[in-house]
Formats: structure tokens, C-alpha cells, sequence
């Protein structure tokens, strides 16, 4: 997103327009209802998240502090603690009352992913396994770095190594010509 | 410093940061290192643009319809803010008229409180009044129907020749009275004044008036041979009575 997007969106929310919540929608929607998708692994379930997401976007909208996070981290925070909230609830609620296999409840569904990522996906795809893992069980699991050294069997400090090569180095991985189509496929 | 700096980006702190999954004083921690050091403020904007990157590589389509229900929701939350401020004005207001009746009524309290310091002021001179006065009638009434009082008729020298008064010496209960029954005609500016002479001392018992006078028993102090007087004086009455003006002498 362009930063005077951005900031136009963040005047937006600071003035309590309806019309912020519009254009987060337009341009983030996709991205969050996807975080919250990965987190609870649900469609119905990732539609009541990115509902209650954006109900707390806009009235924590005062929050928001440009100086401490860029708009996307801050609706990423947002999303993502939406979804493990959900995620537990109903896991707990699960494990009482019916004692069922959470992947017996959640339907399945097929991702309805947006054409213009599809590229996008498919080198998603050659991240070298072991980086995605890391990635993902840290950023949509809700895991701390030790849990998912537990979870996953591996050892802390390659769990540190891989999340770091995995997030500072996603450039290197992509290539600069990758992220350029990339970058501009976002804006 | 640069190895200090190398600890803080080899901990997990920044990434924690980055996900909101700091406590407060590891998110102080994190804010204090992003205002010191460039470079830690350059790994968590490169931070920042791979999270947003990485997570748009998951984008999904949002279903249709989605979006109607987020907006309405927005909508929905926003009326009842509104609602709720329409009910803070109208609470605010409450509150203000509450606070302007308080203090009227406590104005108006306070006032009543003073009213009533003055009336039971009033209350307790008046009973004063009504105390003298029912012990003045009961020594009249004493003097006047007890055998051992002495009765004097009193009249007027040559000056005053219409004076008639009678006065009611008991010297039992120590109480003597005077009823001046008749004053004859003064000038205007004139008025007769009653004084005693007690143990040497000249007291001024007052202006005699006639009309009130008539059928009031006026009170001398008593005292064994105590020397009353009338005598006319200036309108108004003088501190010491003038000699030559006496008009009428009771001696008991």
C-alpha cells in the first residue's frame, strides 16, 4: 500500500469515517480474512474473526500510534490475537461438550484465492519447507517460539535461526525481481 | 554497544514485538532499543514490510456479502456510541440541573436556618417579657392585697397643683408602686420625669406618660427611707432631675 494510502486511511480512522473501514476492507480485507483462515482453519469461523476484527479496528481506532507500527502490523496484531481467541474458545467449548476431534467440526472448505496470487502462491510454495513451518506455526498458530520448538521437534535456536532467515531474508528467497512484481501486485 | 545490540536482535524480542506478543515491560524493552538504535529500527521496518508481504501471500478472497455485514456492524457500533453519547449529554444535564436544585435548596436551607435563629431569638426575648412582666403583676398584686402595705396619696406642690397620684409602699416584701392617676397640663416640650433617691443615689425611673399611665402601677426600687420624685423636665427626660422643677415628693 502507498504510504499516502496509508495515511489517508489513518486520518480516516483518527476522524471516526465509516469510509476507513471501506478501504481497510478493500485493501487489507483479503489479507486478514487469509491470516484469520490460516489461524482457525474454518471459513465460517474466519468470516466471524475479520467481523470482530474490524469492530475492534474501529473502536480501538484512537489507539493506533503511526509512530509505533506501520498500519498493516497493527491490524495484523489485531487479526491474528481475533483468531487464536476463537480458536481457543471454540476448543475448549469442543473438548467440553462433545469431545470431537477439532478436524471432524471445521469444514474444509477450498481456498477461493484471488487470481492475481496465484503467481504469488506458487512461489510461496518453493520457500523451502522448513522456513514456512517455522513461519507459520509461529505467525498463524498462535505458538511461542518454545511451543513450537516442542510442537515441531526442533531445536529452539533453529527455530530463532529459521524464523529470522525466514522473515529477514524473504527478499533473498524471492529474488529482487519477485519482489518487485510482488510489490507491485499489493499496491 | 554493537555487541549489546547483537544480543537484542539474536533474542526473539523484536519478533515477539512485532506480533503483539510482548508483555509490558519486554514492549518497553523493545521501545526503548527502536529509539537508540538505527539498526534495530531498520531490522523491525524490514520486519514489518515481510510480515505484511509473507501475510499477503495468503490473501483469500473474502466471500461476497462480507463486507455489507462488516459495514452494517461499523454502522450498528457507531449508532450506539452515538447513543450512548446522547445519553452522557443527558446525564451531564442531570447532573447539572441536580447540582443547581442542591444548591438552591441549600441556599434556601441556609436562609431558613437564619430565620430560624432570628425567631427563636424572638421566641426567647418575648418569653423574657412575659417573664417580668407576670412578675411585676404578681408583685402588684402582692402590694395591692397585702393588709401591711401602706398607701399614700400623693399630690402635686404649687407648681403642679392637678398632680394626684397614689402610691403603695409594703416594706414586709420590700416593694413599692406608684399610680399616677392625673398629671396636669405641661407644655409640649416638657414631660414629667419619675426618679428615686436610694442610699444617696439619684435613679431615673423614666418618663411618665399620662395616658399610658392611668391605670398602670409603675414599680419604684425600694429602700428604707428612699425619696421619690417628680419633676418636669425637657421633652424626652434628663440624666439628672432639676431641683427647682420638682413637682411632688413621696418619701417611705
Amino acid at each position: 500500500m502507498s504510504a499516502l494510502l496509508e495515511k489517508h486511511i489513518v486520518e480516516l480512522l483518527q476522524e471516526r469515517d465509516e469510509k476507513a473501514i471501506s478501504l481497510l476492507y478493500e485493501h487489507y480485507g483479503d489479507t486478514l480474512y487469509g491470516v484469520a483462515k490460516k489461524v482457525v482453519r474454518d471459513e465460517e469461523l474466519a468470516q466471524d474473526v475479520l467481523q470482530e476484527s474490524f469492530v475492534k479496528i474501529w473502536k480501538k481506532s484512537d489507539s493506533y500510534d503511526a509512530s509505533k507500527a506501520k498500519l498493516f502490523t497493527w491490524l495484523f496484531r489485531i487479526t491474528r490475537n481475533t483468531a487464536i481467541d476463537k480458536l481457543r474458545s471454540v476448543n475448549t467449548k469442543t473438548d467440553k461438550e462433545i469431545q470431537m476431534d477439532v478436524s471432524d467440526v471445521y469444514n474444509l472448505g477450498v481456498d477461493s484465492i484471488k487470481p492475481e496470487f496465484m503467481d504469488v502462491r506458487e512461489n510461496l510454495d518453493k520457500i523451502e519447507e522448513k522456513y514456512q513451518i517455522v513461519l507459520e506455526a509461529l505467525f498463524f498458530e498462535g505458538m511461542t517460539q518454545q511451543e513450537a520448538s516442542d510442537e515441531l521437534n526442533i531445536p529452539l535456536g533453529t527455530i530463532k535461526s529459521r524464523l529470522k532467515i525466514g522473515l529477514r531474508e524473504l527478499k533473498k528467497i524471492y529474488g529482487p525481481s519477485m519482489m518487485l512484481a510482488l510489490l507491485l501486485n499489493l499496491m | 554497544m554493537k555487541e549489546k545490540i547483537k544480543i537484542f536482535l539474536d533474542s526473539d524480542l523484536l519478533e515477539k514485538y512485532l506480533l503483539g506478543t510482548t508483555n509490558d515491560q519486554e514492549s518497553l524493552q523493545v521501545e526503548r532499543y527502536l529509539a537508540m538504535y538505527p539498526e534495530v529500527r531498520d531490522t523491525y521496518n524490514e520486519l514489518q514490510d515481510n510480515l505484511e508481504i509473507y501475510a499477503k501471500l495468503h490473501a483469500i478472497k473474502t466471500p461476497d456479502g462480507l463486507r455489507n455485514k462488516i459495514m452494517a456492524r461499523i454502522k450498528s457500533e457507531n449508532a450506539s456510541r452515538r447513543k450512548f453519547f446522547r445519553y452522557a449529554i443527558a446525564a451531564s444535564f442531570a447532573a447539572i440541573m441536580f447540582a443547581g436544585a442542591s444548591y438552591f435548596l441549600w441556599n434556601q436551607n441556609q436562609s431558613l436556618q437564619e430565620e430560624n435563629i432570628i425567631v427563636n431569638n424572638k421566641i426567647e426575648t418575648l418569653k423574657e417579657d412575659m417573664r417580668l412582666e407576670l412578675e411585676d403583676v404578681r408583685n402588684q398584686f402582692i402590694v395591692l392585697n397585702n393588709p401591711q402595705t401602706k398607701r399614700y396619696n400623693v399630690k402635686g406642690n404649687n407648681n403642679a397643683k392637678d398632680l394626684k397620684a397614689v402610691a403603695y409602699i409594703n416594706p414586709v416584701k420590700k416593694l413599692s408602686y406608684i399610680n399616677v392617676k392625673k398629671l396636669p397640663h405641661i407644655s409640649d416640650n416638657q414631660s414629667f420625669q419619675m426618679w428615686a433617691e436610694v442610699n444617696g443615689e439619684m435613679i431615673n425611673l423614666g418618663i411618665i406618660d399620662e395616658a399610658a399611665g392611668k391605670e398602670k402601677l409603675l414599680a419604684l426600687p425600694y429602700a428604707d427611707k428612699a425619696v421619690s420624685y417628680i419633676t418636669i423636665e425637657q421633652k424626652g427626660g434628663n440624666q439628672t432631675p432639676t431641683v427647682e422643677n420638682i413637682v411632688a415628693k413621696i418619701d417611705y
